[in-house]
């Protein structure tokens, strides 16, 4: 896996670096997270999470319903702060920066880690174009010709462009679940992460929808870097490269997905993965 | 709590187990066949080894069918994966009983050869088979290294058998060596062949035992 010098300096970036930091980038982990612990209120969610992520490749979460699946990728891009009583504690480093020093803008933080939900939620008044633009506006961007250019872009990297684009100006929520699942992962290509969260994207589309998606998954991880959530187990060995199994919100064992399926290490995982419990 | 999963594998194993017991009584039919000197029960140890390759096919069919339907994973994959590779060991066991019987019918009677080496190597091979029956029966990773000793023990003896054939004693009349005892070598001889080859897939038994248990390929092998 490699990183052009030119998709390192992109203005949304704002750590430069030098040419022995590129060489060594692509062995370092795009993600480390150390000693996360996470509340709502007096509740705890995660206990002492530890884990590394590695660069341009999907990691699946996956774990019984409560386990923190959610928390954890919540945490990643600050977003679990923003529900009333909660909060974390710990380190999230992304590439060098700790997401939660104080210094930091968490919507800078957000911009470099985009999120899509279980539930498409398209911006129901705006039109396919815009919502896919919306970002960009947003934050501020105002040249039509690069607008265009960029919702174009995002469209093809979400492999939508071809079946939306004579209808650019038609309602978002227009379309079907699948195509709006793919337009809510173009609005965020738009603001071209690094990272991309995924929290159960296809538990709401169809079989054959879910499949476009997964193909989709594997199309951007040459680009990004991707954790998805996900129940179903069989999608997470389908898709990802590493697995994390988590369990009353510790992480039980991570590894290579092949590992994790063929011959975890632990009983839990081995139980929750055949089916046993969960 | 009950899968539907565990169902078709306790099938499996309900299968292959017959054909353990199946192979084993092949293999001792057929050596002692060879040691009586009778080849009678050739039909029989033929219908044996048809039974042991459809009941092979079986094992492989459901195999594929649970695969497909439940989606096994770890323990209950290298579990379904590994009866597909015993199923074929056993049904080998079965058909080199055949070919054991086969030997005796072809060469027709040999009171007068020793039959030392054979039935040597015969005991050898009778305690790895069941070893490893008993192996997949109480999934012992640790009988896979005791076979492979055994193995060893086998695979020697035949090759001094082999040494003795190609370099017959000096004082030994050549004439008479070809007219009273090449029957005997050459019986003698497949048999220790066929023999050595049911030891090798003893040790294959022992290899996906460890492999079901550890997740690991053996690494003797």
């Amino acid at each position: 896996m490699s990183i052009s010098k030119e998709e390192i300096g992109s203005s949304s970036r704002h750590i430069s670096y030098s040419d022995n930091d590129y060489s060594a980038m692509t062995e370092r982990y795009k993600l480390t997270i150390s000693d996360l612990f996470a509340w709502f209120g007096m509740k705890q969610a995660l206990k002492n999470i530890n884990l590394n992520i590695r660069s341009h490749i999907v990691t699946a979460i996956i774990g019984p319903s409560g386990c923190g699946k959610t928390t954890l990728i919540r945490c990643i891009n600050r977003m679990h702060e923003m529900t009333p009583n909660a909060k974390a504690k710990g380190s999230v480093i992304l590439d060098g920066l700790d997401i939660y020093d104080k210094a930091v803008d968490p919507v800078t933080i957000k911009r470099r880690i985009g999120m899509v939900f279980q539930k498409p939620n398209p911006f129901p008044t705006m039109s396919i174009y815009e919502n896919v633009a919306a970002g960009l506006k947003l934050n501020g961007i105002r040249d039509k010709k690069l607008i265009d250019e960029v919702v174009r872009e995002s469209l093809e990297g979400a492999a939508l462009w071809e079946e939306v684009k004579s209808e650019l100006t038609k309602p978002g929520i227009g379309l079907s679940g699948g195509q709006q699942q793919r337009l809510c992962i173009a609005r965020a290509l738009a603001m071209q992460p690094e990272i991309l969260l995924m929290d159960e994207p296809t538990s709401a589309l169809d079989p054959i929808a879910s499949s476009k998606i997964e193909e989709l998954v594997h199309t951007l991880k040459k680009d990004l870097t991707i954790i998805t959530v996900t129940h179903n187990m069989q999608q997470a060995a389908r898709v990802s490269d590493y697995t994390a199994f988590m369990y009353l919100g510790e992480l039980v064992e991570y590894g290579p997905t092949k590992q994790i399926f063929e011959n975890p290490q632990n009983e839990m995982t081995e139980r929750y993965i055949s089916g046993k419990f969960g | 709590m009950t899968r539907l999963l565990d169902l078709g594998i306790e099938h499996i194993q309900n299968i292959v187990m017959d054909m353990a017991k199946l192979s084993e009584r092949s293999v001792f039919a057929s050596i002692e066949s060879y040691e009586k000197g009778t080849s009678l029960i050739k039909k029989q140890i033929f219908d044996w080894s048809e039974n042991l390759r459809l009941m092979q096919d079986e094992v492989s069919d459901l195999s594929m069918e649970l695969i497909a339907r439940y989606q096994p994973v770890a323990t209950d994959l290298r579990f379904i994966r590994s009866c597909m590779e015993i199923a074929y060991d056993f049904s080998r066991f079965g058909r080199y009983s055949y070919d054991i019987a086969d030997v005796l019918e072809t060469m027709g009677s040999i009171p007068d050869c020793d039959k030392s080496y054979v039935l040597k190597m015969s005991n050898t091979v009778r305690e790895m088979i069941n070893l490893s029956i008993n192996a997949l029966q109480s999934r012992d990773r640790n009988a896979a290294q005791k076979l492979y000793e055994m193995d060893d023990t086998v695979d020697a003896l035949y090759r001094r058998y082999v040494n003795e054939i190609i370099n017959p004693q000096e004082n030994q009349n050549k004439k008479e060596f070809l007219d009273k005892t090449l029957r005997c070598y050459i019986s003698a001889l497949l048999i220790l062949r066929y023999l050595e080859r049911i030891s090798d897939h003893a040790c294959y038994i022992g290899d996906s035992v460890y492999y079901v248990v550890t997740g690991n390929s053996n690494p003797r092998r």
